[in-house]
């Protein structure tokens, strides 16, 4: 078992289909055949315009739907299968979801925090540390923020809060939902650096869903584009980047320094296709000019 | 998962684009009024099973599935069971007419047909109040109340406001109900698992959710009225409409046909008894 739990992928998605209220007058098709595998230790970007299925995605991996059989597979083992411990698998998978308010569940710091640990039925000592690690893990002091209340927290603390939440529950896979949304460009920029070092530090498999393909790009090795309830694209981020005008046909816009080189391409027909970052654009830009000028 | 939008249907609005959602608001108001009338004066089995058709026919025009408003009823529908049994065995029969009695318990004749008439009428005023609002959006039953209620201002009764109040808490209901839903996806991803358990566990998790819900309704309710003042709304008089319902012919058939069908079930039976 364990070989064969080796060798499959940590999460996989086999022709997920999902739709809201099925039956009935107001059913929406949200998920309408979606196959996907990610591997340990990957970073997968899932992007997509709203209403394409990412929220629904993400539910799934943490079967917090209705699912049905054959469908979500985790290690291998199908989610549904009778007997099938899903508590167990909600402690696998931590979701961070899209807004902080959705998932603080106590009125102080320190309890929110400890609210998984604590359903899980773990000590007491434990729990402390694990609050007080995963608080110091997202750049919340812990003595100061411990007895803090919830309410008197800005938007970028409630979301450490809620990162700090799923983590102390040491989840070895994490997936966020739209967590760039709503933060200014250095709030972005903070949380970027903290996913980044967060999954570098615990060996984190992360998902990240985002309608931009920018955040997405940064902090993902992998992408995958959905476009209602389908995967449009699957690749690495320089193979997906690479077909700039498929996706702007599915109502991507894309990243600045890769919309920008596309512009510069129309001048400079040989500048390299794959420059992700203001710093490669740079270097291809001087290398290009530095060329033409010798 | 819970998903609760599938057992309760209060307040919904389902727009199916039909004949029936097409209707001058103000008839399906008063049609919906006469209807509740009728649950209070039709007071036999003849007189019920006259106005059963009425309701089919409404049923199969709106395009509402049956099956959709019994199953999003089944909350309501448990209770409404609960209240009849306890009628049946409480009530006061004549002692020759009892089946059945144990200690202070019995039911009898007299029992048995007075729950089913009761049970009747709320069926009756629960279903054409429920296909009122899955056939009617919010801004048309707000006009359609203010417009009935009008004459009342007269007596300086402040009607735009009351009705306002009135159709937003019903409207509520829906949003308290996919609130719920969202607090217990997150209560279950954070470990206290919604889906398992028996049914009393299950309700004594959804007890959890009382307090953040209602914070989540005053935040709510917060919002809406800064929402308002910034679009200047005063309520009162003077508020002019950009649609104002019409009435056309066929309308005032559908109300005609609607009044004489009550009458008819709620006279019918006496002149066929006499």
């Amino acid at each position: 078992m364990t070989e064969q739990g080796d060798e499959a992928p940590l999460v996989e998605l086999r022709d997920f289909r999902y739709t809201y209220l099925e039956g009935t007058p107001r059913a929406v098709e949200a998920a309408r055949g979606v196959s996907f595998e990610i591997r340990r230790g990957e970073r997968v970007g899932i992007v997509g315009p709203t209403q394409s299925g990412k929220s629904t995605v993400v539910y799934a991996l943490a079967h917090l739907l209705r699912l049905k059989e054959g469908q979500v597979f985790h290690e291998g083992e199908d989610v549904t299968a009778p007997g099938y411990d899903r508590a167990a698998l909600r402690r696998e998978v931590g979701v961070v979801f899209q807004r902080p308010d959705f998932q603080i569940l106590e009125d102080v710091v320190g309890k929110d925090v400890a609210f998984g640990p604590t359903a899980a039925g773990i000590p007491a000592k434990e729990t402390r540390e694990r609050v007080e690690e995963s608080l110091e893990a997202v750049g919340l002091s812990y003595p100061e923020f411990r007895l803090r209340y919830v309410y008197a927290l800005s938007g970028g603390q409630k979301r450490r809060v809620a990162l700090a939440g799923v983590l102390a529950m040491r989840a070895p896979l994490l997936v966020l939902d739209e967590p760039m949304a709503g933060l200014d460009p250095r709030g972005r920029r903070e949380m970027f650096d903290l996913f980044d070092r967060l999954g570098e530090q615990r060996e984190l498999t992360m998902v990240m869903c985002s309608s931009s393909l920018a955040d997405a790009s940064l902090l993902c090795e992998r992408l995958i584009v959905l476009q209602e309830g389908r995967v449009a694209m699957d690749g690495s981020v320089r193979e997906v980047l690479a077909e700039a005008d498929r996706l702007e046909t599915l109502g991507i816009a894309l990243p600045d320094p890769v919309a920008l080189a596309r512009e510069l391409r129309k001048v400079f027909p040989d500048l390299p296709a794959d420059t992700l970052t203001e710093e490669e654009l740079e270097k291809a830009l001087l290398a290009r000019l530095g060329g033409s000028r010798a | 998962m819970l998903e609760l939008q599938r057992s309760v249907i209060f307040g919904q609005f389902v727009d199916t684009g039909s004949p029936v959602h097409r209707l001058d608001v103000r008839v399906k108001l008063v049609a919906t009024a006469l209807l509740i009338v009728a649950s209070f004066l039709v007071d036999g089995f003849l007189g019920f099973a006259l106005l059963l058709p009425l309701l089919v026919v409404l049923q199969i025009v709106s395009r509402i599935p049956f099956g959709y408003v019994v199953r999003g009823s089944g909350i309501f529908l448990f209770f409404l069971a609960v209240i009849l049994v306890f009628q049946v065995f409480f009530y006061p029969g004549e002692a020759d007419n009892v089946l059945w009695r144990w200690g202070f318990l019995s039911v009898s004749v007299e029992g048995l047909r007075f729950a089913a008439i009761l049970g009747l009428r709320v069926l009756l005023l629960y279903h054409a109040t429920t296909m009122l609002m899955l056939t009617t959006s919010l801004v048309d039953l707000t006009n359609g109340l203010e417009i009935l209620f009008g004459p009342l201002q007269r007596l300086r009764i402040p009607v735009n406001e009351l009705v306002l109040v009135g159709v937003i808490s019903v409207k509520f209901v829906p949003i308290f109900i996919s609130e719920v839903e969202r607090l217990s996806r997150a209560y279950t991803a954070r470990g206290v698992p919604f889906d398992e358990g028996g049914p009393l566990t299950r309700a004594r998790r959804l007890g959890r959710l009382l307090v953040p819900v209602f914070v989540g309704g005053f935040r709510r309710a917060d919002l809406l009225t800064t929402a308002m003042d910034v679009r200047c709304y005063r309520g009162g008089r003077g508020r002019t409409k950009l649609r104002r319902p019409q009435a056309t012919r066929t309308d005032w058939l559908v109300l005609l046909l609607v009044a004489a069908w009550v009458l008819a079930a709620w006279q019918l039976p006496a002149l066929l008894g006499t």
